[in-house]
């Protein structure tokens, strides 16, 4: 047989396509329920650090069940708020995803946004001593690609309880040190007001001043990414903010 | 994040050798004399400037989930990511050979140069690399994944040709015998990438 | 079957080492151990079954298209094995990121389906792509070994320098995490190589 004729090189790359393509397809639809479980115990385990939860989910032998379960023990109610800050209903962790989000800030980043369509999750959780604590999600763009992360709140919707960062192409080292503990617990305790007005969380470049209520440092060398981080904040916490005066309000 | 800074970026502070060591087969085959080195850093270039923003397309409006749409609303809920290697790689050769065939057509002087480079080119992972790093950086537009792929060669180019320039002086010092050729070069990249790691402060 | 095709892989004709291929994703994801093994086995596994399937359909290949072929086999492989670490080990395939990717242009791979595989049968393909792979892991285990050793303290994750060390004085070393350094370890891993065996040495 030619194997250098035309027909025969057509043919053949014909065939190998169509086995290819189908053997891929075949392996990606039975392993992609499998793979959205992964995403999902991520996105709840970054949910429960953020409150300070769910260390125990890398020791435990089921990783998935242990994460669902404590996720479903803590966080004991979940809605979606729109922009004038009312609940309304939906799936509120679907849209925490990181794909979910991404919706929410694409809406957002249009040249002249429809706001009407903004949807909002807020994710409540009942700590051990029975308080209650607020966790908001927040979205941006890092330096590299997207850098998200979950804030919570305590009830006087002004303390910062918790904060959980996370990014998807950061500089190992740098930028990428926003996902760090060491990072994420310098929020741990600053407020987001002052006064009325909503002031949020700035990063400092050398270093915040000692028991600052508004500033934490920024990385070194990740100056960047720590600004991106900022801005993704305040901004969130814009969205938020009608929520959060109703809320504050009622109390 | 303006162009001018992704582009120094790109360069300098995530260079492909130095940061990430992509490309490094080819890197340490040619380098031994800075012509040739020159050569297959220009081809570099070339190529990851035509495919990078061909696999943004792709990846834009065929690959990513639900990027589909704009053909049918039916097709909202596909999601052919997993089939992203595979796309990235034949675009990758087909454009290599199509870039051998043109050149070799058109300018027959650049082909005897360049020619027996190209076909190396389509595994060097820095062409590969640079494909996946933008799938992972979610670029904002095709603006940005052309700047980033001009930086990325760039910065590729640049890497080879140093290292060449100071392997050809190399030949005349006094190695210990172990360490000549191969042990040596490698030292010396870590070297230069903990000299190129000073730029990682910049700020523009 | 000759014993040089398993044999030679692991230190004589070392695929790092000796014919400088694979460098590019050996050295990047060499800072802890965990993803080291299973990029070394995701690696042995492609350059297996990619030798093996690549000598079964040896005598068909239209020789116009055979890099594009071998980079379909390839990449096929490659896509799998980044499907399954996505279902069953997310974390780590998240460590490795865009390097599972860069699988496919791993030079090894390519090296030895068009030196071996196209003109031998498919068993001693299949023993040459897997010795190569294990090769190739071998010298990633040991960098990854060291940098984490020395780098973070731990092996695997867990603690082995003791506290009282640290209470001492004793200091992670910093510099051995960041990139460059790999590049310097592999350059001393070929001095002494070349130190035992001196018919490697180039003139």
């Amino acid at each position: 047989m030619n194997t250098n004729s035309n027909t025969y090189t057509i043919i053949y790359s014909t065939i190998m396509v169509v086995i290819v393509a189908a053997v891929l397809a075949y392996v990606s639809v039975s392993l992609s329920g499998k793979q959205q479980a992964n995403v999902n115990t991520e996105t709840r385990q970054s949910i429960l650090s953020s409150v300070n939860l769910g260390q125990g989910a890398d020791e435990a032998s089921d990783k998935n069940a242990y994460v669902e379960q404590e996720f479903n023990k803590y966080i004991t109610d979940s809605y979606l708020v729109d922009a004038q800050g009312n609940k309304v209903e939906g799936d509120a962790f679907s849209l925490a995803l990181t794909a979910g989000l991404k919706s929410q800030y694409d809406i957002m980043k249009q040249a002249n946004p429809d706001v009407s369509k903004l949807t909002l999750p807020v994710f409540v959780c009942t700590l051990d001593d029975g308080s209650k604590v607020e966790i908001f999600p927040i979205y941006g763009a890092g330096l590299w690609g997207p850098i998200w992360g979950y804030v919570s709140l305590k009830d006087d919707y002004n303390t910062i309880y918790g904060a959980t960062f996370l990014h998807k192409g950061e500089t190992p080292g740098l930028g990428a040190e926003i996902a760090t503990p060491m990072f994420s617990g310098q929020f741990i305790g600053k407020s987001i007001f002052d006064g009325s007005s909503l002031v949020s969380v700035t990063v400092v470049k050398g270093g915040a001043p000692e028991g600052s209520a508004h500033e934490i440092d920024a990385i070194s060398g990740g100056t960047i990414t720590s600004r991106a981080l900022e801005n993704a904040i305040r901004q969130w916490l814009e969205y938020y903010e009608p929520y959060l005066e109703k809320q504050k309000a009622e109390r | 994040m303006d162009y001018l800074s992704l582009f120094v970026k790109s360069i300098f502070v995530d260079n492909m050798i130095f940061a990430y060591f992509l490309g490094m087969c080819s890197f340490l085959a040619v380098s031994k004399n800075v012509k040739t080195a020159f050569g297959l850093g220009i081809a570099v270039i070339f190529v990851i400037l035509v495919t990078l923003p061909i696999n943004y397309l792709l990846n834009k409006f065929f690959l990513t989930p639900g990027a589909m749409s704009w053909i049918s609303p039916a097709l909202a809920d596909l999601d052919l990511s997993f089939l992203s290697f595979i796309i990235f790689i034949a675009v990758i050769a087909a454009i290599t050979q199509l870039v051998e065939m043109i050149v070799e057509k058109f300018s027959p002087a650049l082909y005897s140069s360049l020619g027996i480079f190209l076909p190396l080119i389509a595994v060097n992972c820095a062409v590969m690399g640079a494909s996946l790093f933008m799938q992972e950086r979610d670029f904002a537009n095709l603006g940005y994944a052309t700047v980033y792929a001009l930086g990325s060669g760039i910065g590729w180019f640049l890497a080879i040709v140093a290292i060449a320039a100071i392997r050809e002086k190399l030949a005349y010092s006094n190695v210990p015998k172990p360490l000549k050729g191969l042990g040596i070069s490698f030292i010396i990249t870590g070297l230069m990438g903990i000299a190129f790691m000073s730029f990682m402060g910049i700020q523009l | 079957m000759k014993k040089e095709i398993y044999q030679n892989p692991f230190f004589k004709a070392n695929p790092v080492t000796v014919l400088v291929l694979g460098i590019c994703s050996s050295l990047a994801v060499t800072v802890k151990l965990e993803p080291a093994c299973v990029m070394a086995l995701s690696v042995t596994f492609v350059t297996g079954f990619s030798s093996l399937f690549a000598s079964l359909l040896r005598n068909t290949i239209p020789n116009r298209i055979r890099i594009i072929v071998q980079l379909v086999l390839v990449s096929l492989f490659v896509i799998l094995i980044d499907q399954f670490l996505k279902a069953y080990a997310y974390d780590v395939s998240k460590q490795l990121s865009v390097y599972v990717g860069l699988i496919i242009t791993n030079c090894i791979i390519m090296g030895r389906i068009e030196a071996f595989a196209l003109g031998n049968k498919p068993w001693p393909s299949f023993v040459d792509g897997i010795a190569n792979g294990l090769g190739y892991g071998m010298i990633l285990v040991a960098l990854a070994f060291i940098r984490e050793l020395l780098g973070s303290g731990t092996l695997f994750g867990h603690q082995i320098i003791p506290d009282g060390w640290y209470e001492a004085g004793y200091m992670n070393n910093g510099l051995i995490i960041l990139p460059p350094m790999a590049l310097i370890l592999v350059g001393l891993f070929i001095w002494l190589q070349r130190g035992i065996q001196k018919e490697l040495i180039e003139k």
